[in-house]
């Protein structure tokens, strides 16, 4: 159990460094030659890629999953509002720039 | 609440965390509101920024905290030498990665990138400003893990996991910076 416990961490280290390094691919793809340019579906993932890892961290890393059910739902909520609020602010701000 | 269910760590770390994340959030939503606003700006004064730089400072810090969350695992299962050693090794990423940003920052004043140049340096130097003190902060913490795994006497397993939750904030809060800053087009 011990084991599975050490892997199961290793596991959930794997895949936040992996997110971390497809934002190399998705920042080229986005880019004109070196030059930065403004793109919806790169902000989007961006933040979704940043907040699976935020969920990632808190269930495994800091071991929400075996905390009680209330704890468990504070934080999905917290994710929840944090995803809402920062697409909001960005979606809000394009329609009246 | 089942036999395996327990919150880890002190309730009040907990709160602090939904807290400060609430608080980040919301300054969050001012820079995506401003940038959307000025979105050509931005994006002039964020090609400056050196993305591989800035994708090792995240994996040094999310590998410093998959390090604490070792040293807790060893700590249950009272092997104090080997959370010590895990211990000294989150110090170790945690100073790396502060060796990191304080380049960064270096390179980019020497640039002529300061607080005052443009309104997204603004943002990014507040925000990474803002995440290097709670950083700092966390090696003070670091320290109490490491001075309650010394000792016998005083060590409290409680602790060492609010500890650990402090530092694990500090990563959680860095996952977001630097998506905002280095990846939000």
């Amino acid at each position: 159990m011990e084991t599975s416990a050490k892997k199961r961490l290793l596991v959930a280290w794997v895949v936040v460094v992996a997110i971390t390094v497809i934002y190399l691919w998705i920042d080229r793809s986005a880019d004109d030659r070196g030059v930065l340019v403004s793109s919806v579906a790169v902000t989007v993932a961006a933040i979704g890629l940043a907040l699976v890892k935020f969920r990632i961290i808190l269930g495994e890393f800091m071991d929400v999953r075996h905390a009680p059910r209330a704890l468990r739902r504070i934080t999905d909520l917290l994710v929840v509002v944090i995803a809402m609020a920062l697409l909001s602010a960005y979606f809000v701000g394009r329609a009246v720039a | 609440m089942t036999e395996t269910e327990r919150v880890p760590g002190e309730g009040d770390m907990w709160f602090f965390v939904v807290f400060e994340s609430l608080v980040f959030t919301s300054y969050f939503c001012v820079y995506l509101y401003d940038r959307a606003q000025h979105e050509h700006a931005f994006l002039k004064a964020q090609s400056a920024l050196n993305l591989p730089l800035g994708i090792v400072e995240t994996i040094l810090l999310l590998t410093s905290s998959w390090a604490i969350a070792r040293c807790v695992q060893e700590v249950r299962a009272a092997r104090y030498r080997s959370a010590q050693r895990f211990v000294l090794a989150t110090v170790g990423l945690g100073v790396a990665f502060f060796g990191c940003k304080l380049a960064e920052w270096v390179r980019l004043i020497g640039d002529g990138h300061t607080f005052t140049s443009s309104e997204f340096m603004q943002h990014f130097f507040f925000l990474t400003g803002m995440h290097a003190i709670h950083l700092l902060i966390g090696f003070v913490v670091l320290g109490v893990i490491r001075y309650q795994l010394a000792d016998p006497q005083h060590r409290s397993h409680q602790t060492i996991e609010t500890c650990s939750t402090y530092w694990h904030t500090v990563d959680l809060f860095w996952v977001l910076i630097f998506a905002l800053l280095y990846i939000v087009r």
